[in-house]
């Protein structure tokens, strides 16, 4: 048991994984035998919980004074908290919102193009008993708080599920990207010579092709659907993690604790994990926080040139719509920007203040 | 400095960069042939209303361009056809790849060229500004619209810049005017709504950059040297701060136009319809026209690699303190 444990680097790992695998065996069941009683995306999400509170939750309980420290130095960030309130409403509304609002696919075309509650506008419709187009005032109803877009569909529902899916694409690609950049970097910098130098050519070629495009011409050769974005996304956006941990780890690995370790004989698995990952961990959930935002803004644009999935709502997809009818409905197209507006500045608000509260350099 | 080291330098560059370039083409052609679709089936896509018989043409597609021998063959020759200029042809404007580029890159030229010295201008002077004024409630409002313009969403800010001046107001067109002659009032007008649009994020960016530059800066000692020498206080930052704050600016401008532009520019083009790079691959996705879709990311593979070469010679030259031998 000791020697497995050994393996996994520590219970936690070991504990971590096994779950994972019986997420992954539970999924196959359900894919092969039982026929779909959740849909892949619980699956996921399982799994991101999982990661959340083993290595984000858990760490955080253990060692309740750096926890305290870290919130301290972060509090006094007034923008940065606003931000993570908001984050965290965000994130209340992507859980609980769906239940709360309409059909955001139901299409209503009689109640179509109405303004947001406490405006008006003027609208043509077709008169039946006349055969003429009659325009009058419009008044927006509370049937319909931000009104309804061109096909008649509740904006308030489009725009909660649309918070959905950005936090979805955000979070979820990040993660992977990190994930990525976490285990290339370390592993370059601890092997060094050949391997590290063919790691990091290749991380160059992918640097090289200008994210969004790279972006744009992956999800063309392979279609749009959300779960292929989020891969492509995570699978494009490690490059910066990589190079970063690869810088810090090659400079922790000359330092005293470690060379400490080493000579007592710790094995290269303890010190990756027990050593060089902790300490590189600051740096990447500062990376991760800042990136958050451009991966947002990277899904909505896709969506918004038409390449986003097409059977999910999302705010670049409403977008897309707004801009269409502009000259008619102006809030189609003002209220899903002002919320990837107010989501990527409360993340680069966090971020900011999470920045300067794990950097230990900075005096805040 | 030594010529020598420099010149070394360089050639050295080049190779690596002509190295890169290989990768970048390889890691296309994988793109392309891992994808669920061959080549050939977008072909197919756009001739299939035109003929009868499917799987003929696939098999008349495959033969033509090659598609049916083994993969490292494609491989060689793709390489080769690159090299030697031939991009494919463009069959939804049936026109050879190379020629559409020739007559639309003008456009994002200058979209990109203006909206550049747009956001590097006004962002260095406000941020040194706002430096030399830290603390100050015109310190705080530069910062606070620096968040902000960095985290509007650019093809957002572009859709709501036509709802108010155009719509709403009538002052300028919704659509780009092609017809324009390019090099004329009338044309910088029409451009005038994309740059801010391209142009904002960027500037919020450089403003943030050139001000904590010119903070560092403005505690070091030869600043203070400067004051006690007596000199005016336009010369102590308009020569001694800001020759020093400029180089780090200038390397994330260099990386800007590469990466952040494309991505900019791209959308931006397709919000106000400007014929250029960007909505030529746009227009080229919806039609499956992937010769031009190639093309298009090569080319911005190319122009990251050809800046960051820029940057670090242009580099040498800026800060005669550093030396490559």
């Amino acid at each position: 048991m000791r020697r497995i444990t050994e393996v996994f680097g520590g219970r936690r790992n070991l504990l971590f994984s096994g779950l994972l695998l019986a997420l992954l065996f539970i999924l196959l069941l359900d894919l092969f035998f039982v026929h779909h009683i959740f849909s892949p995306f619980v699956y996921f999400y399982l799994c991101f919980a999982l990661v959340i509170v083993f290595y984000g939750i858990y760490p955080l309980y253990v060692s309740r004074r750096l926890t305290r420290y870290y919130w301290d130095r972060t509090k006094r960030h007034h923008l940065a908290v606003i931000g993570l309130v908001f984050i965290i409403f965000l994130v209340a509304v992507a859980i609980f919102g769906p239940f709360l609002t309409q059909d955001p696919t139901k299409v209503d075309f009689p109640n179509k193009n109405l303004p947001p509650v406490g405006f008006s506008a003027e609208q043509s419709t077709y008169d039946r008993t006349t055969g003429q187009f009659i325009t009058r005032e419009t008044p927006g109803t509370w049937l319909h708080p931000l009104g309804t877009d061109d096909k008649g569909r509740d904006m308030l529902a489009m725009l909660v599920s649309g918070t959905r899916i950005s936090l979805q694409v955000g979070l979820m690609a990040t993660l992977i990207a990190i994930f990525i950049g976490l285990i290339l970097g370390v592993v370059s910098a601890y092997l060094g010579g050949w391997a590290d130098n063919a790691l990091m050519r290749f991380t160059d070629i992918m640097m090289t092709f200008p994210f969004f495009l790279l972006l744009v011409f992956i999800v063309f050769i392979f279609g749009p659907s959300l779960w292929f974005i989020i891969l492509a996304i995570g699978l494009t956006g490690w490059t910066g993690t990589a190079r970063l941990v690869r810088s810090e780890s090659l400079s922790l690995r000359t330092r005293d604790f470690i060379m400490a370790s080493k000579s007592l004989g710790a094995s290269d698995r303890r010190i990756v994990f027990h050593h060089l990952i902790p300490n590189v961990l600051s740096s990447v959930i500062v990376i991760a926080t800042l990136s958050i935002p451009g991966v947002i803004l990277a899904e909505a644009a896709l969506s918004f040139i038409g390449l986003g999935d097409p059977t999910v709502t999302s705010w670049g997809l409403v977008l897309q719509a707004g801009q269409r009818s502009l000259e008619t409905a102006w809030w189609i197209a003002v209220e899903p920007g002002i919320m990837l507006f107010l989501t990527v500045l409360a993340f680069n608000f966090l971020g900011d203040g999470v920045r300067d509260a794990f950097d230990p350099r900075s005096q805040v | 400095m030594k010529r020598g080291g420099l010149q070394n330098y360089i050639i050295r560059r080049l190779f690596y960069a002509f190295l890169i370039a290989f990768g970048v083409v390889t890691v296309t052609f994988i793109l392309l042939r891992v994808g669920p679709s061959s080549p050939a089936d977008k072909y197919l896509a756009n001739i299939s209303s035109r003929t009868q018989d499917p799987a003929k043409v696939i098999e008349a597609v495959e033969a033509r361009y090659g598609l049916d021998r083994p993969l490292y063959q494609q491989y060689f020759n793709y390489l080769v056809s690159l090299a030697r200029g031939d991009w494919g042809w463009s069959f939804s404007t049936s026109l050879p790849v190379i020629e559409l580029i020739k007559r639309h890159w003008i456009y994002s030229f200058q979209l990109i060229l203006l909206s550049m010295l747009f956001a590097s201008s006004l962002g260095i002077l406000i941020g040194i500004y706002s430096a030399v004024k830290q603390y100050t409630k015109t310190d705080y409002a530069a910062t606070f619209f620096s968040f902000i313009g960095i985290s509007i969403p650019n093809f957002w800010l572009g859709i709501m810049l036509i709802l108010v001046f155009s719509v709403q107001l009538g002052w300028f067109k919704t659509y780009y005017d092609t017809g324009l002659p390019l090099f004329s009032l009338a044309n910088l007008k029409a451009l005038i709504l994309p740059v801010i649009t391209l142009g904002t994020g960027m500037m919020a960016g450089y403003t943030r950059y050139s001000r904590s530059a010119t903070l560092d800066n403005l505690r070091k000692d030869f600043v203070k040297t400067a004051r006690a020498k007596g000199l005016p206080e336009y010369i102590v930052i308009g020569k001694h701060v800001f020759r020093n704050a400029i180089l780090p600016i200038i390397t994330i401008i260099m990386f800007d136009l590469a990466g952040v532009v494309f991505g900019g520019a791209y959308l931006t083009e397709i919000i106000f319809g400007i014929p250029g790079l960007g909505r030529i691959s746009f227009n080229a996705i919806f039609a499956n026209d992937y010769p031009v879709v190639i093309t298009i990311t090569l080319i911005g593979a190319m122009v990251v690699l050809l800046t960051n070469l820029a940057t670090d010679i242009v580099y040498t030259w800026l800060d005669p303190r550093i030396r490559y031998d």
